[in-house]
């Protein structure tokens, strides 16, 4: 298959158009940091960007005008305590007021699961008597149902099936056809990728088809679904990657003290966002000293083996 | 066994927590006070919990260092277990496995719902909080839920301004009505003056035993409404000097939780 590697700025400008829905992957750890960054930097407008959970990417994205809708089930600072661009924007539509819609995790996750296999709906007993329930956004009656089921008439909660344009995540490792491994918390990411027509991976590191075939149940989405493959080491930072960084728990701080005004957080996109050209140059003022203290110490396992028997399948021919 | 005569309230309030647990159960646990209040009853009475987090998690170890948040990348290397939400929300809480569900709270109300979406009117807030995040879940599946909070009035209103997380709704049986499955629903709600169950038919939450040296004035002062009290009303032991060794020592020794300055960092207020 042919290679998808692309540049960030190539993938971002390509695959996400004003007005995209957008899907975030990441479960704390994973998150497209470096990706989001990208949107911002190329102004990109309106969009609809959903994400179950995670740090402050979704902060970001609404503090940098970049989202009018956001569809989550919460965005706290990343421990915790809220977040303050979307407190700004919520509490006095500063610099916008976005437009929000709310699930819990299970039921967000189910409803990525429902559009990663075009259901027409799922069935869950959560949600039930909250607020979540009652309460819709722009998404109104589509939001949630409430219906009996036709099995045993009891109460059940409908989570309609959510489809993305366009979904990113950083990952450990991908080939450059897009068959992308992730490990460690998951979340609601192997679902969230696959719900979305578009997919966008970035990569700590491309590595040879070889090597996804000898462990391929680390893979979450196949080559043939992703459009674009990003290689981008420490694209998740402040967050983390399983085995190649640890959170780097000062720069959420900072970001907390950093943005609680609003000229604080747009100090903090000059800075961060707009006052670099890239990743590595983000890396850069990050400096070499912190790089290595986010280092993780190995915590590898025996490889896992795959291996069969040829032999057998001829004699069952005979 | 010696009590201690050197605890806060926090410590009192873990220790009391972890009192709820019997060793070999399955816990679905929450962020916040719920990790640290696990991974002390594992370390003490309860060595053979199994602790699950709403990621995709499964551990049944105590991390080399104490988890910040059920996100922590110290939990993965001390998994058992480590998939999707699917696996832990689905295929083990709303399968119904879980002993009890530990959740945090910003807001807990009379009838045990727990608010952690906003202040004032949904849609212009004046106070607007993170969110749900999986405790909606966990409240609506959960068998027994504990939820542990620091005791301030301003977190007990009478009724919550959202139900992020139900508890009992309207008290009596609405929480059936609203097609919650039966058997589920808060269990007791564990603070640093404490702890709190709920009526078996009204529903609605009473102060059950307090902790030692804090008076039913003192707590009642802690609501804004007349809670009531338990005719049987109890007063719990206080914390062993072992239990309070351990949580310095070996549960959280650089005071994440347990110092005031760093502790308010992971406040939810």
């Amino acid at each position: 298959m042919k290679s998808k590697i692309m540049t960030m700025n190539k993938a971002i400008d390509e695959f996400i158009k004003d007005g995209d829905v957008v899907y975030l992957g990441g479960f704390i750890q994973h998150e497209p940091y470096a990706a989001v960054h990208e949107i911002i930097r190329q102004g990109k407008k309106e969009l609809t960007v959903s994400k179950s959970a995670g740090m402050i990417a979704l902060d970001q994205v609404i503090g940098a005008g970049c989202a009018s809708r956001i569809i989550t089930t919460y965005v706290w600072n990343p421990l915790p305590r809220p977040a303050h661009a979307l407190r700004r924007s919520i509490e006095k539509g500063i610099p916008h007021r976005i437009q929000i819609e709310e699930y819990s995790i299970l039921s967000l996750t189910l409803s990525y699961f429902a559009g990663a296999l075009d259901l027409p709906f799922v069935a869950s007993k959560t949600l039930l008597g909250s607020d979540l329930m009652e309460c819709s956004g722009f998404l109104g009656e589509n939001k949630l149902r409430i219906i009996e089921s036709p099995f045993n008439g009891e109460k059940v909660c409908l989570i309609p099936p959510l489809k993305h344009d366009v979904g990113i995540i950083q990952v450990q490792r991908a080939d450059s056809t897009g068959n992308a491994q992730a490990w460690g918390l998951i979340g609601d990411s192997k679902y969230g990728i696959n719900s979305c027509s578009k997919v966008i991976i970035c990569a700590e590191e491309i590595v040879d088809t070889e090597v996804i075939k000898k462990d391929p149940n680390r893979t979450i989405i196949p080559g043939f679904k992703v459009s674009a493959v990003v290689e981008e080491p420490w694209g998740a930072h402040p967050s983390y990657v399983s085995g190649y960084y640890d959170m780097d728990w000062r720069f959420f701080s900072f970001y907390d003290k950093a943005t609680e005004t609003l000229e604080g957080f747009e100090d903090y996109l000059k800075e961060w966002v707009y006052g670099v050209e890239d990743r590595s140059g983000y890396m850069k003022k990050i400096g070499k000293k912190n790089i290595g203290e986010l280092r993780p110490k190995p915590w590898s396992g025996n490889a896992v083996d795959y291996g069969y028997c040829h032999k057998h399948q001829e004699d069952y021919l005979l | 066994m010696k009590y201690s005569a050197d605890y806060t309230p926090i410590e009192m309030m873990i220790v009391a927590g972890s009192r709820e647990i019997e060793d070999g159960q399955v816990l679905m646990v929450g962020t916040q006070w719920p990790i640290i209040t696990t991974m002390f009853a594992k370390k003490t009475h309860a060595p053979d919990i199994t602790i699950c987090y709403e990621g995709g998690v499964v551990l049944d170890s105590i991390p080399d260092r104490i988890p910040l948040f059920t996100g922590d990348p110290c939990i993965a290397s001390h998994s058992v277990f480590l998939n999707d939400s699917l696996d832990t929300l689905g295929m083990i809480l709303h399968a119904g496995y879980p002993d009890i569900v530990f959740l945090p709270a910003a807001n807990v109300d009379k009838y045990g719902n727990v608010n952690t979406t906003c202040f004032g009117d949904y849609s212009k807030p004046k106070y607007r909080l993170g969110g749900s995040g999986g405790a909606c879940d966990f409240g609506c599946l959960g068998k027994r839920v504990i939820t542990m909070l620091e005791h301030e009035k301003l977190r007990f209103p009478e009724s919550v301004d959202f139900i992020t997380t139900p508890g009992y709704l309207k008290g009596s049986d609405s929480r059936e009505k609203a097609g919650l499955p039966s058997g589920t629903g808060p269990s007791a709600v564990i603070t640093t003056l404490g702890i709190f169950r709920f009526d078996r038919d009204t529903k609605e939450m009473y102060l059950d035993a307090s902790y030692p040296g804090v008076s039913t004035e003192e707590v009642k002062e802690g609501f804004q409404w007349n809670i009531k009290v338990s005719d049987n009303l109890k007063v719990v032991d206080p914390p062993t000097q072992e239990d309070i060794r351990v949580l310095r020592e070996e549960i959280d020794p650089f005071g994440m939780y347990l110092k005031g300055n760093k502790a308010k960092r992971i406040s939810t207020l």
